[in-house]
């Protein structure tokens, strides 16, 4: 996969849930119902994502490469075979470009009062 | 998470929800998830099963969406079915080919908005008038009455030469007393009731019943209570008064110290007990229930009398027929103690379902089917229009069937464009039905038995949703069947086959004729409605309507207790009403004709032997003072009028109508002669006048034998005012009431309308009906007309190579157009034999509600054809003519 410069902003701004699951897969490699369950979690319940949602997005990021189905990682219980993620190291630019992105809109809106700054400051 | 071998056969059957884009990837783990979610301890609280098959149900919808919108290029392509035997295709899943040829269809619509646009006027129109109608019928004759077991309710007369008649008070008690079929017989007579001790005399409509009825109408107390039996018992009764739910909110502000309070009804003081709820009884516009006991006149009580029906409920399992026979019984027996001038009525038993409604049915009936014949034509024009365009589709269905669409697929996809068009076209009708509804209310009769607020609401949404249902696969059939015939050979061919094209226009023409023959039964109806309603109109009342203003009032018989007082009240509104300024001549009668009121006699012919008292014939009986006849116009044929001198102390003498004479005296002179009125008490008159014929309860009565007595000799605390002006009648009602005004302040008047107005009410009926046939039969040829053009317009098409061939080789213009005409003319021929044969069987069912005019009218049954004829055949000239102008060298030219 080819990944310069340009493909990578080629990408954003990422929709929500795209967001999310780049979020969640940054930590280590989860199967689906992980992924789900750590957006739950780190959003405060805020985002619930069904099957169909996050399914979606799974074959939409692949298809651009931003994950990866990981092999010989499989859980061998059983006759279970889930199937896990990971972020590719594109996938990790394209966060790191939205979340950088993100954090000068944050900026921008605390430099014009409209958010608190952080306690630190 | 517990980790399962396999996901559940419930998870997987729900995965399949999901579009195919994402299960041929993900199948398992969406399957896989769904059981996790189900098995999670964290989500278990916060979404219970059911928010978790609505957040499923969610998911699944959006996934759909969202694979519609970005469908990626499919992947597989379809064998082609080029060679023999391949294995089968797997069944491809509904609600994605379903979404597939709904994306199709609506592409297609949008393509072609002239045929689209012209669809949907259409199927608004037929859906639209259907609902409406549908409402009004469901409103009337469907929906139950609002009482408990309603089936048990029935309402009880007395019937007498096929007219119903009120029955007396004594005789409805032994009934009720001795009946073995009822649960409970209540008494009911709905009269005016005058209400004085407030700032204005005014008129109530009252109620006279038992504390059955109340009871057996499922009333309830809003306020206070009901009465109790005791209080409507005959010979205990009570002086109280229950208030109706508008009167207590209207007239006396809604205020609870309404209760204990003490009215002036007729004259004598009622305390009012209670009132009742809102709702049920609304229907019968009643404004006060008073028990039975205050009836105005002590006659009520005596036998034999015309006063009350009855309302019954029968015990569980009996019906109106049971009843009715046990009632017989009792009334059999009772009339031999008691037999009646004029005989003793027979009884009645109706359902009361029936007796309310039963006089509208027939007409609800005929404009129900007329409305659905209208949604008939409707879908054969727009069959016909899918017919002509699915032979411009062959090549696409022939391309379709070749790259593997099964036959069951081709016929969906046509049925799914149907379908669309039609629910689309009732989703714009039900809006249309809306409005419809909101004029057919606005426009419609008194009289029509309304139980319930008409309104679109959920049965009619359901209704007009399986009517579009039905409508979308009547009219898609034709051209899924065509669809589905498509065959191979035609696509590789590149063109069509000219068999199956003689086959579709054969189906066309089929269509056609069956289309124009509906036309004509309709039309047919509308005519025969129209020449009724004309004939009706030209009906002989007998009278002279213009310039006339009427009025009612009842003097309360506390007050006026003798006939003295009545009959002084009485000359002095005569000579004050005779004063008013523009009035020509004014009279007291008591009823009016088409006013709805009417009085029978028995009589014997003096000289004749006395018959027995159920074998006396007839009349119809009205007090008249002098001045009537000349103030409703009525001609004197002999004789002379009745004189203010005919009074109490004078000779008792009466006047009759030319009806009466030929019945009585057939070819002889009547005045003179004398005739014996039966009573109680019977009294010997002397025939001193003959007046024209006159109608009294409608105008399609047939002339009725009436005898006319003076006002001033008979007394009756009842009378309807006549003034004749010069004027509009209606610039005479104030001076009209303060006449009557000035002899007593207390007295009300009431009803004060024109005679024009009862026989324009007595019209109205009609009219609504003739109008609205009238409109459905309009659209029916209209809807006909471009069925048949459409059809020899496309028969033009086809045929422009041959026709071109034909002039090249020398054929003329004229010949060229008698070609085409022919098989149109054709078509318009079965049709018309048809129509016709429809036509002579729906004149038969209608002809019982004709006024002088046969189910088989002959003018109507020529005139329509003819008038479908011509018309059908200048639909057919145009697209013929304009074969015949094309210039054979440019036709020859586009092949």
């Amino acid at each position: 996969m080819t990944s310069g410069r340009r493909s990578v902003d080629g990408m954003l701004p990422l929709t929500p849930a795209v967001l999310h699951i780049l979020l969640a897969l940054a930590d280590g490699d989860l199967h689906g119902y992980a992924v789900a369950q750590r957006v739950a979690s780190a959003s405060d319940g805020q985002v619930r994502m069904g099957p169909g949602t996050l399914y979606g997005s799974i074959q939409r990021m692949t298809d651009s490469a931003l994950v990866e189905e990981t092999t010989g990682r499989h859980r061998q219980e059983g006759a279970e075979r889930r199937r896990y993620y990971r972020l590719t190291p594109f996938g990790r630019r394209v966060l790191e470009r939205e979340l950088e992105r993100l954090a000068a809109v944050v900026d921008a809106a605390r430099r014009r009062q409209l958010l608190p700054m952080p306690d630190s400051a | 998470m517990s980790d399962h071998p396999r996901p559940s056969r419930f998870a997987r059957l729900l995965a399949r929800c999901y579009p195919r884009e994402l299960r041929e990837s993900y199948a398992e783990d969406i399957a896989r998830f769904i059981d996790d979610q189900r098995r999670d301890p964290d989500r278990r609280g916060a979404l219970s099963g059911v928010g978790l098959a609505a957040a499923l149900c969610a998911d699944a919808l959006g996934s759909l969406l969202d694979a519609v919108l970005h469908r990626r290029p499919p992947q597989r392509r379809a064998p082609v079915r080029w060679g023999p035997a391949l294995p089968p295709l797997p069944p491809e899943p509904l609600v994605e080919t379903l979404l597939q040829d709904i994306r199709f269809a609506g592409r297609t619509f949008v393509r072609r908005p002239g045929f689209t646009a012209v669809a949907l006027l259409t199927l608004c129109l037929g859906i639209g008038a259907n609902s409406a109608i549908f409402t009004l019928v469901n409103a009337v004759l469907i929906r139950p009455l609002p009482f408990v077991h309603p089936e048990q309710l029935v309402v009880i007369w007395g019937m007498s030469g096929g007219q119903r008649q009120l029955l007396s008070i004594p005789d409805v008690e032994g009934m009720r007393t001795r009946a073995r079929v009822f649960q409970e017989i209540g008494l009911m007579r709905t009269q005016s009731v005058n209400l004085t001790g407030t700032e204005q005399p005014d008129r109530l409509i009252g109620s006279f019943v038992t504390a059955e009825t109340l009871h057996l109408l499922g009333a309830r107390p809003a306020l206070g209570r009901l009465f109790t039996p005791d209080e409507t018992a005959p010979g205990r009764g009570q002086p109280v008064a229950v208030l109706s739910y508008g009167t207590w909110k209207t007239r006396f502000g809604g205020r609870p110290d309404v209760l204990g309070r003490t009215l002036l009804l007729n004259g004598r003081p009622h305390q009012v007990i209670g009132v009742t709820a809102a709702g049920l009884l609304d229907s019968y516009q009643s404004d006060v229930w008073i028990p039975i006991t205050s009836a105005p006149n002590p006659a009520w009580f005596t036998r034999p009398g015309t006063t009350v029906w009855a309302l019954g409920r029968l015990k569980p399992g009996f019906t109106p027929a049971d009843g009715e026979h046990d009632l017989q019984a009792i009334a059999t027996d009772l009339a031999r103690t008691y037999p009646a001038p004029g005989g003793n009525p027979r009884i009645a038993v109706i359902d009361l379902h029936e007796a309310i409604t039963g006089g509208s049915r027939f007409m609800l009936i005929v404009l129900f089917g007329a409305v659905g014949a209208v949604l008939l034509i409707v879908c054969v024009n727009i069959a016909n229009l899918q017919l002509a365009r699915a032979t411009t589709r062959d090549r696409e269905m022939s391309l379709r069937a070749a790259l593997g669409a099964g036959r069951g697929r081709l016929i969906r996809q046509v049925l799914t464009e149907s379908l669309l068009l039609s629910l689309t076209g009732g989703a714009l009708g039900l809006l249309l039905g809306r409005w419809a509804l909101a004029v057919l209310v606005a426009s419609m009769p008194g009289g029509l038995p309304i139980t319930a607020p008409l309104t679109l609401d959920g049965s009619t949404v359901l209704f007009s949703v399986a009517v579009a249902v039905v409508t979308g696969v009547l009219f898609g059939a034709p051209a899924a069947w065509h669809g589905a015939r498509a065959g191979l050979q035609d696509a590789l061919r590149g063109g069509s086959g000219d068999r199956g094209r003689a086959r579709r226009l054969d189906l066309r023409n089929v269509l056609v004729a069956s289309e124009l023959a509906l036309c004509i039964v309709l039309l047919a109806s509308a005519g025969l409605f129209t020449r009724s309603l004309v004939a009706l109109q030209r009906a002989r009342t007998g009278f002279d309507p213009a310039h006339v203003l009427t009025a009612e009032f009842r003097l309360p018989s506390v007050k006026y207790d003798d006939s003295v007082k009545v009959i002084n009240f009485m000359s002095a509104a005569l000579e004050r009403l005779r004063a008013v300024p523009g009035v020509q001549s004014a009279a007291l009668v008591d009823a009016v004709p088409l006013s709805g009121n009417y009085g029978t006699i028995a009589y014997v012919p003096a000289g004749e032997p006395r018959p027995a008292p159920a074998d006396a014939p007839s009349a119809g009986i009205n007090l008249v003072t002098d001045g009537y006849f000349r103030t409703l116009g009525i001609p004197l044929l002999a004789g002379r009028d009745i004189a203010l001198t005919d009074n109490l102390a004078s000779e008792p003498v009466i006047v009759v109508n030319q009806a009466f004479a030929d019945r009585v005296w057939p070819g002889q002179p009547a005045v003179g002669r004398s005739v014996l009125l039966l009573g109680p008490p019977d009294i010997m008159a002397r025939v001193v006048g003959v007046v024209g014929t006159t109608t009294q309860l409608t105008l399609s009565e047939t002339p009725t034998p009436q005898i006319f007595a003076p006002k001033l000799q008979g007394g009756g605390i009842f009378a309807s005012v006549v003034v004749r002006g010069t004027g509009a009648p209606e610039a005479m009602t104030r001076g009209l009431q303060q006449a009557i005004w000035s002899v007593d302040r207390d007295q009300p008047v009431w009803k004060i309308r024109s005679l024009e107005s009862l026989v324009e009410r007595d019209l109205s009926p009609a009219r609504f009906t003739v109008g609205l046939i009238g409109a459905f039969a309009g659209l029916a040829l209209l809807l006909g007309i471009v069925g048949v053009y459409g059809v020899m317009s496309f028969v033009v098409t086809q045929r422009t190579r041959e026709v071109g061939i034909r002039m090249a080789l020398g054929a003329e213009a004229g010949q060229v157009i008698r070609l085409m005409l022919r098989r149109g003319m054709v078509v318009v021929g079965v049709a018309i034999v048809l129509g016709v044969a429809g036509a002579l069987a729906a004149g038969r069912y209608l002809e019982s509600r004709l006024y002088s005019v046969g189910g088989a009218d002959p003018a109507t049954m020529i005139a329509v054809p003819i008038i479908l004829g011509t018309a059908a055949l200048a639909a057919c000239w145009f697209p013929a003519r304009r074969a015949a102008r094309v210039s054979p060298a440019v036709t020859l030219r586009t092949e």
